[in-house]
């Protein structure tokens, strides 16, 4: 299912608030994941669910706990208009979430509470909600071999 | 074939390219301090792996270190645990720290060019994302997680996505150096270019302005790089990046040699093609603050805060994301930015405190008193800044006048340690980042040169620095 902010530039910061960064229990930073934009957030989200947001996802630190809290919680992938680059490489190094950028019109498409199913060997997302499939923007080669492997320390160039 | 200085620093480091694909770079220095390497040591740890070159990994704590009195005890359990965390590691792996008590202790990115550990053409990683900083060297250096630290300890190579070579070239003069700082200019850019105009790139800040500047004012300007989405920031080196760096602890023994490699080769070739490109004019740049949630809603001292319509132009997405800040900054469009009164002034951050920012600030708070509506702290990027602002007697000044003299640290930029704001407090800083939340749970913060953040405490509110009268 859909959790979608309508808001770019989606921080660490409020994914995972600095203050837990001393935290090395990656259940217990699930806890506060999104804590800094949606405190219900950890009520609500759900094995499998996606997260869908405008552009620049990520933008700030270099915290790792950013992608594995949200991992943690269930997020299986972010749907994003663009990603900051630290967290793009952060969610695929250590097999935490998906990447995945969308176009305008599919950010416009999906709303929340959609049931989506991604196929990431097409490039295709469906949405099962509304019968609708959009197109993802292919994956580059290292980020996509890094996921198939599994992660950085399970990929061979 | 003509080259951008960042090309050529990329291919004199490559290890495996693999075509129209990823390329594994060579890492020349890596810096570490307590929050992002914890998981990476156990990494090695469980996989029974040593640190490949333990003489090019250099450590620090910064984030967690209470800028309270060093003798004091770390009162926050989780905070004490990662520093213990770091120092076991270091001594494990055998890498050197300067930890909490060492004269060098300081902010990673800060203590880097001091120590001279910081080169030109080198390729510098640090877990934090303000590693760019240290690009005003003519470095390649950026920030990464924890997966890549792991990979750059074991390994001290790192496989890298193609980037993109993007040129800012600053031109125009500006009128007064004092108010107009390196933080307006990098400010400014951000504002005009966006929080994601610099995606997938690496910038270049070019032109007789930036040459002008000096080395701690170029590594201000590096270090918010990142804040306009870009990976990393670079100045070519010159000859004040080469007497910078000259008879640091840990500058080469080479160096006069290094110095004339570096000479001719580390800048972009004339015809180089940089894929992307953008001009600033400085002629009539003004001090700036910050009004909203992320560094490019930023507006001239000057101005009112802006309307959500009138930010967005049309842009649905961007006219919610300002309506959301100015609800969080509790602001209201019209306002002038000279009506906005602060509680707190916060002087630090690996942006704006080293030696000349603390110089500049206490310019304006000399023979001055902080207003009583407000508490205000310094906090030296460094020990080693400490010492010499103290030597030069800064710490008088800014006492005299009530502010808080501080331990180095990361301090009150990012509310991991005690320096933090109450929720609804609201701030003048000099750090880089005024998201939600980044100085503590509902705390607002208000991004400013150290000039006007020291301008403010002394009013209560913002004021145009250009205006205040000077000792």
């Amino acid at each position: 299912m859909v959790i979608k902010y309508e808001r770019d530039n989606i921080d660490t910061d409020v994914i995972l608030p600095g203050t837990y960064l001393k935290i090395h229990d990656y259940d217990e930073l699930a806890t506060h994941a999104m804590e800094g934009i949606d405190p219900e957030f950890h009520s609500k989200v759900k094995e499998g669910d996606f997260i869908v947001a405008g552009k620049n996802f990520g933008c700030g630190s270099s915290r790792e706990h950013a992608p594995i809290a949200l991992s943690h919680s269930g997020v299986k992938a972010v749907l994003a208009l663009s990603f900051a680059r630290i967290f793009y490489r952060n969610s695929v190094d250590g097999a935490f979430l998906l990447p995945i950028e969308i176009d305008e019109d599919t950010y416009k498409n999906i709303e929340n509470g959609d049931e989506l199913e991604i196929i990431i060997e097409k490039n295709e997302i469906t949405n099962l909600t509304k019968n609708q499939t959009y197109r993802i923007k292919p994956f580059s080669e290292i980020i996509s071999k890094i996921i198939l492997a599994g992660g950085l320390f399970k990929f061979k160039p | 074939m003509s080259q951008t200085l960042f090309e050529k620093i990329w291919e004199s480091h490559v290890v495996v390219e693999k075509e129209n694909g990823p390329s594994l770079l060579y890492i020349d220095r890596h810096l570490i301090h307590e929050v992002t390497s914890p998981q990476a040591f156990d990494g090695l740890r469980m996989k029974k792996r040593k640190v490949r070159r333990p003489d090019l990994t250099i450590a620090t704590m910064d984030h967690n270190v209470p800028t309270s009195k060093r003798t004091l005890q770390i009162i926050d359990q989780t905070s004490a645990i990662q520093i213990q965390t770091l120092e076991k590691n270091c001594k494990e792996f055998c890498i050197k720290l300067f930890d909490m008590n060492s004269p060098y202790q300081g902010i990673v990115h800060v203590i880097g060019p001091q120590l001279g550990i910081t080169l030109p053409g080198t390729t510098i990683v640090c877990g934090d994302s303000h590693t760019s900083t240290q690009g005003a060297f003519g470095a390649f250096a950026f920030g990464i997680g924890t997966s890549d630290i792991e990979h750059v300890l074991v390994s001290q190579t790192l496989w890298l996505e193609t980037l993109k070579p993007f040129e800012i070239q600053i031109e125009g003069k500006i009128r007064n150096p004092f108010a107009i700082t390196a933080k307006d200019i990098i400010l400014s850019i951000i504002k005009n270019i966006g929080t994601d105009g610099g995606i997938g790139t690496v910038i270049e800040y070019r032109g007789q302005v930036i040459t002008d500047l000096s080395m701690e004012q170029r590594m201000t300007i590096c270090n918010m790089s990142v804040e306009a989405g870009a990976r990393a920031g670079l100045i070519a080196p010159d000859q004040k990046t080469f007497d910078y760096l000259r008879g640091r602890k840990y500058t080469p023994k080479n160096y006069e040699d290094l110095v004339e490699l570096w000479k001719d080769d580390l800048k972009s070739d004339p015809n180089a093609k940089f894929e992307k490109s953008f001009r600033l004019n400085v002629d009539d740049i003004a001090p700036q603050v910050s009004w909203g949630t992320n560094p490019a809603m930023t507006s001239d001292v000057t101005e009112t805060v802006p309307s959500p319509e009138e930010f967005a132009k049309g842009d649905e997405i961007q006219q919610k994301n300002v309506e959301k800040a100015l609800q969080y900054m509790d602001l209201k469009p019209g306002t002038d930015i000279t009506d906005i009164n602060i509680d707190r002034v916060f002087i630090g951050s690996c942006t704006n405190a080293r030696l000349e920012d603390l110089i500049e600030a206490s310019k304006v708070v000399k023979g001055k008193k902080v207003s009583k509506k407000v508490r205000a702290m310094v906090v030296p990027g460094s020990q080693m800044v400490k010492k010499e602002a103290e030597k030069m007697g800064l710490d008088k000044i800014f006492k005299e006048a009530n502010f808080d003299w501080r331990e180095s640290g990361c301090s009150m930029c990012l509310g991991m340690n005690p320096d933090i704001l109450k929720p609804g407090e609201r701030c003048a800083s000099t750090s880089n980042r005024n998201f939600e939340g980044r100085q503590g749970a509902g705390g607002r913060t208000h991004l400013v040169s150290p000039v006007m953040a020291a301008a403010a405490a002394i009013v209560g509110h913002f004021v145009d620095v250009r205006e205040m009268e000077i000792n």
